[in-house]
């Protein structure tokens, strides 16, 4: 497996309070549905099941919630890379209408805090939002974390 | 999805083996190639002595858990609060994704159900703790 190198690390001195980030299109397409349910081994049928997401006046599949946990991290690296050594410290999400299998989602982060704490490690809370293309919010993420570098 | 809410029920557990494979396709599908998940003789080296499951993944194995139990309930209004991580996830663990109802309240004509949740290893130890609120249809009951 590779790692990918081609784009430059996201460090601390990137990230000043208030900085937003290009936004992410996810599609939010069955194969990925699908992955995820293989990966995870979450097999709900409100994720493929058309009859089923009638019956709850959905007008199709909805994607599993948890995918927010993917796309939050790629909203502020589509440009960058990780670098290694950071700590994942705290995450919060908030769902609000669900995504639909076949829906394209608009991902924004902003970074909303930036701070040496007192041990002097550089901590960062970026907040995210996925809307679908009507614009309805789909997602809120807070997300900390402890900066490597 | 449970057939009915009360306080000190736990929720249906959910278990997982965890193996480098799964990792692997974690790293794939989320695009995080951080090499301490995804390359063994590295993470060797590291403080971790090996390998771990990425936190993103944890998340994932959380929200099933509520999907499992209250379904819209979650999808629909959910939150997913005070995520910590406070012990790695390794291949070859075996975890136990679980929920325990804390607190319910009645909010806009609906159970709001507050559950304490933590996914623990085979040797019972806490590696995720968090709380998730879910809603719950009055007319279910």
């Amino acid at each position: 497996m590779e790692n990918k190198k081609d784009k430059p690390e996201l460090t601390f001195a990137d990230l000043p309070s208030g900085r937003t980030f290009r936004p992410l299109e996810l599609a939010v397409t069955p194969e990925l549905v699908q992955e995820y349910m293989e990966v995870i081994g979450d097999h709900h049928p409100l994720y493929f099941d058309e009859n089923l997401a009638r019956k709850y006046s959905l007008p199709a599949p909805i994607a599993p919630p948890g995918l927010a946990a993917i796309y939050a991290r790629l909203s502020y690296l589509q440009d960058y890379t990780m670098p290694s050594g950071g700590v994942l410290a705290k995450q919060e999400f908030e769902f609000h209408t669900p995504a639909q299998v076949g829906e394209i989602l608009e991902v924004k982060a902003q970074v909303k805090e930036s701070y040496l704490d007192e041990k002097g490690r550089k901590r960062v809370t970026f907040f995210i939002e996925g809307r679908n293309k009507q614009g309805k919010l789909v997602s809120t993420v807070r997300l900390s974390a402890i900066w490597p570098k | 999805m449970l057939k009915k809410v009360k306080v000190g029920d736990l929720l249906p557990q959910v278990e997982k083996d965890i193996d480098q494979e799964r990792i692997w396709r974690w790293a794939n599908l989320s695009k995080d190639y951080n090499r301490l998940h995804i390359d063994p003789e590295y993470a060797r080296q590291t403080p971790f002595k090996g390998t771990i499951a990425h936190g993103p993944m944890s998340l994932a194995f959380l929200n099933e858990l509520m999907m499992k139990s209250f379904g819209l309930g979650w999808a629909k209004g959910g939150q997913l609060l005070e995520v910590r991580f406070v012990a790695p996830i390794r291949p070859g663990d075996h975890i136990r994704i679980e929920g325990l109802i804390k607190e319910i309240e009645i909010k806009d004509g609906q159970k709001r159900v507050v559950c304490e949740m933590t996914i623990k290893n085979q040797h019972g130890e806490k590696t995720v703790v968090g709380q998730g609120i879910a809603f719950w249809p009055m007319e279910e009951e």
